[in-house]
C-alpha cells in the first residue's frame, strides 16, 4: 500500500489553488516522475474544482495512469489509482491520491487531520492567494511519509466510528467528474499545472492508444 | 531525422557506444529508463545519466531496437560476423530495451562459458533490466542459469581445497578459503534477495520475482534455518504493507513450512542423522551464531542449533502462534483482502498437519520430551510458557506437551478475552474453536461486504475441509 501525493488546496469561484503539496513518487521509474507529479497536481487540483463544498469523495483514477504506464513503462500492469478528497465548508481543501490497498478510512482521517492542522498555522487570508513557495506550513511531507504505514500512524481504529462511510460519494471514473460536453483532452491542453513536455507526451500518448508499440 | 539506411547505422552505432560509455562513466548505475521524447533534439546524444539513472530518449528506440536485433539475427544466421567485443556491446544494448529476447541470452550464455563475461556482470544486466522489466521471464531465466554456473564454480573450487589438504597443506589456509567462499556465496545470496525485493516492489504479485526467490533458497540455504528465519522476520514487515500481494504472501508461506520441516526433523528421528546440510553456504560460518543474536524475535532456533538439535517443538508453535497472529492483526486491520484468508487458511492447514504428525510421534515417545521440560526448563520459549502458563490457569492442566497433546478443541476459549498488545503474551495455539470464534468475531463486528464474504467462506471451509478430518 502506498500514498503517493497529499497537496492542499483552496477551491475558488472557478478554480482550485494549489497551497501546499508532497509527493512520494519513489516507485515510479525515475524518469518519468516529473511528468507523474504534473498530473497528479492537476488531478488534484480537477477534483476539488468539481466536488461540492463540505463533502467528501474517492475518484478511481485510471485513465491518465493507464497512459502513462502504457506508453512509458509499457507495462502491462494497470494499477488503479484513488484520489480521496475532502472539501471543508470553508473551501479549504485536500487531496491524497493513494493505491487501492491503502485504507479508505484511514486516508480521510489523515485529510481532516492536515486541515485542521493547516487551518490553524495558516491564516484564511493567504488561502485564495497564496502559493507552494509562499506558505509556511512544512508537516505535509512528515505526514505524508509518516502514513505510508498506516498501522503506524494512529488512525487505525480511533476515527473509525466517527466518519460514516456511507456519505463518502464514489465515482468510477475521471470523467464523471467532467460536465456534459466536456473533454479530459481539453483540460489537459488547457491546464496550467502541466509542462509542454507533459501535455506532448500525453497527447502521443493518447493517439497512440496501443498496446503493440515497442516502447 | 536520420532515415535512410547509412545514417541510421551511424546513428545506431554512436548511441550503442554512448551508452557503453555511460557505463564506463558510471559504474553504479542502478536504473534504466525511457525518457519520453518524441523528436531528436539537434545535435544531442538519446543517452542521458542522471544520477545514476541511465535514460534513453524515446524517439530512437524505434530506430535502435530493430537494427541491434537484426544485426544479432544476421550474426546468428552466420551472415554477419561480429567479434566478441561487439557482441557485448550489442547484446547489452538489445537486453536492457528487450529482455526477453532469447536469443540475446543465449549468446551472453556462451561468451561467458567461454570466459569473455564473468557471471557479475551478467547477473548486473540482469538487474538492470528488471528496474524496468521487473517480470521479464527471460531474465529470470537467465539469472538462474547464471547463479548455477557460479554455485558449480564454488563447488569445484572446494573439491580442489579439499584436495590441497589432503596433499598437505595447511587447515588453517583452507578454513580462510573456504571462510571466503561463504562469505562471497553469502553476499551472492543477499544480493539475490534484494534484486528479488525490488522486483517485488515494481510490480504486484510478481510471480516471477517471487519464485525465483524461492529458487535462490532451495539452491543456495536449503537447510539452512538461520536464513529462514532472517527471511519470515524480514518479510513481516513487507506482507503487512502488501496486504493484497498474494505472491508474496506464498512465499511467506514457503518460508514457513520450510521451517517447519526443517525444525521438526529432531523430533520425528530421534538419531542424530545428518541434516541435508547446505553442501554450499556453510552453516558454521562465523556470522551464523553472532547474527542469530541480533535476531531477537525468534530467539528458540539458537537452542535448537546449539543443543544438539533438542525437540525444537517450542520453537515450532511459537512460529505458528505468531503467524497466526499476523493474519489476524492483518485481517482486522485491513478488511476485504481475499490474500489474506487464504493466507490463514494455508497456516491453518500446515498446523492441523503438523500437529497431526506431532501427536502421532509423542504417542511412542512422549515420555522423553515431558522428561525433558522437566529437566530444563530453561529450553522453553516464551511462547510455550506463556500458552501453557495460560492453558494451566483456566483448566488446571500440567505441562505444555500435555496441553498440546490433547486436541486444540480442549483449550479455553481464550480468544474472547481481550488480546494483550505487549508482545510478551503470545495467544494460544491455533485450534479448531478458537478459529470459529475468529470468524465470528469477524462477523459480529464488521460490516464490509467483502471481509463478510471471506469470513463466511472460511467458516465454511474449516466444516468442510479440517472439520471432517478425524
Amino acid at each position: 500500500m502506498k500514498l503517493y501525493s497529499l497537496s492542499i488546496l483552496h477551491k475558488g469561484a472557478t478554480k482550485a489553488n494549489l497551497l501546499k503539496a508532497a509527493y512520494d513518487l519513489s516507485s515510479f521509474s525515475f524518469f518519468q516522475r516529473s511528468s507523474i507529479q504534473e498530473f497528479m497536481t492537476f488531478t488534484s487540483a480537477l477534483i476539488v474544482e468539481r466536488t461540492t463544498q463540505g463533502s467528501r469523495a474517492s475518484v478511481k483514477e485510471q485513465d491518465l495512469y493507464k497512459l502513462i504506464k502504457k506508453s512509458i513503462m509499457h507495462d502491462d500492469c494497470i494499477k488503479e489509482y484513488l484520489c480521496h478528497v475532502y472539501v471543508r465548508n470553508d473551501n479549504l481543501s485536500a487531496v491524497v491520491i493513494a493505491d487501492t490497498e491503502y485504507p479508505q478510512r484511514v486516508c480521510f482521517t489523515l485529510l481532516d487531520k492536515v486541515l485542521e492542522e493547516f487551518s490553524r498555522q495558516v491564516d484564511s487570508i493567504d488561502w485564495p492567494s497564496g502559493n507552494p513557495e509562499t506558505i509556511n506550513y512544512k508537516a505535509l511531507d512528515i505526514h505524508l511519509s509518516k502514513y505510508q504505514n498506516p498501522r503506524e500512524a494512529d488512525a487505525m481504529t480511533k476515527v473509525q466510528a466517527e466518519l460514516d462511510e456511507t456519505k463518502i460519494i464514489l465515482h468510477n471514473t475521471m470523467e464523471s467528474l467532467l460536465e456534459r460536453g466536456e473533454k479530459l483532452d481539453d483540460l489537459v491542453s488547457k491546464s496550467e499545472h502541466l509542462g509542454n513536455q507533459s501535455k506532448a507526451f500525453y497527447k502521443t500518448a493518447r493517439k497512440q492508444n496501443s498496446c503493440c508499440e515497442i516502447m | 531525422m536520420a532515415e535512410s539506411e547509412e545514417e541510421v547505422d551511424v546513428l545506431v552505432q554512436r548511441v550503442v557506444k554512448d551508452i557503453i560509455n555511460a557505463f564506463k562513466r558510471n559504474p553504479n548505475i542502478d536504473e534504466i529508463g525511457v525518457i519520453p521524447c518524441p523528436e531528436a533534439r539537434y545535435n544531442r546524444s538519446p543517452i542521458v545519466l542522471v544520477e545514476n539513472k541511465l535514460g534513453v530518449e524515446s524517439w530512437c528506440v524505434k530506430f535502435l531496437l530493430p537494427y541491434v536485433h537484426n544485426k544479432l539475427l544476421l550474426y546468428r544466421q552466420r551472415k554477419h560476423w561480429l567479434d566478441r567485443e561487439a557482441l557485448v556491446d550489442i547484446t547489452c544494448t538489445l537486453l536492457l530495451l528487450n529482455p526477453d529476447f532469447t536469443t540475446a541470452w543465449n549468446v551472453r550464455k556462451e561468451l561467458l562459458q567461454s570466459g569473455v563475461l564473468n557471471p557479475e556482470k551478467d547477473l548486473y544486466l540482469g538487474k538492470l533490466a528488471l528496474t524496468k522489466f521487473p517480470k521479464s521471464p527471460e531474465t529470470w531465466i537467465h539469472r538462474r542459469w547464471v547463479l548455477q554456473q557460479i554455485l558449480r564454480q564454488f563447488s569445484a573450487e572446494g573439491q580442489t581445497s579439499k584436495q590441497q589438504q589432503q596433499q598437505g597443506e595447511t587447515e588453517q589456509a583452507d578454513a580462510e578459503r573456504s571462510q571466503q567462499l561463504g562469505d562471497h556465496l553469502a553476499r551472492t545470496l543477499h544480493q539475490e534477495m534484494k534484486v528479488c525485493c525490488d522486483a517485488a516492489c515494481l510490480y504486484p504479485s510478481n510471480y516471477n520475482a517471487w519464485s525465483h526467490r524461492i529458487w535462490v533458497l532451495q539452491h543456495m540455504a536449503m537447510g539452512n534455518v538461520k536464513v529462514f528465519h532472517d527471511e519470515l522476520s524480514s518479510m513481516r514487515l513487507w506482507v503487512s504493507m502488501h496486504v493484497s500481494d498474494h505472491s508474496g504472501f506464498h512465499y511467506r508461506q514457503f518460508l514457513l513450512k520450510e521451517l517447519i520441516t526443517e525444525l521438526s526433523q529432531p523430533l520425528s528421528s530421534a538419531t542424530n542423522s545428518p541434516q541435508h546440510n547446505s553442501s554450499t553456504v556453510p552453516s558454521s560460518s562465523p556470522s551464523h551464531h553472532s547474527q542469530a543474536q541480533a535476531n531477537g524475535e525468534l530467539s528458540g532456533v539458537e537452542a535448537a542449533g546449539e543443543e544438539e538439535r533438542q525437540p525444537s517443538f517450542t520453537t515450532i508453535i511459537q512460529l505458528f502462534c505468531q503467524e497466526i497472529e499476523l493474519c489476524s492483526d492483518l485481517i482486522h486491520s485491513f478488511p476485504g483482502h481475499e490474500t489474506l484468508w487464504s493466507h490463514r487458511r494455508h497456516v491453518f492447514y500446515l498446523w492441523h498437519h503438523w500437529r497431526r504428525e506431532y501427536q502421532h510421534y509423542s504417542s511412542n515417545g512422549g515420555s522423553e520430551l515431558v522428561h525433558l521440560n522437566d529437566s530444563d526448563p530453561g529450553l522453553q520459549t516464551v511462547g510455550a510458557q506463556s500458552c501453557a502458563g495460560r492453558g494451566e490457569s483456566v483448566n488446571g492442566q500440567g505441562h505444555a506437551t500435555e496441553a498440546m497433546e490433547v486436541d486444540g478443541a480442549s483449550f479455553p476459549e481464550l480468544r474472547d478475552s481481550k488480546r494483550l498488545k505487549t508482545g510478551i503474551l503470545l495467544p494460544d495455539p491455533p485450534a479448531l474453536s478458537s478459529e470459529y470464534s475468529f470468524v465470528s468475531s469477524i462477523l459480529d463486528d464488521c460490516c464490509n461486504p467483502e471481509q463478510r464474504r471471506f469470513a463466511l467462506a472460511y467458516e465454511k471451509w474449516l466444516d468442510t475441509v479440517i472439520g471432517h478430518q478425524p
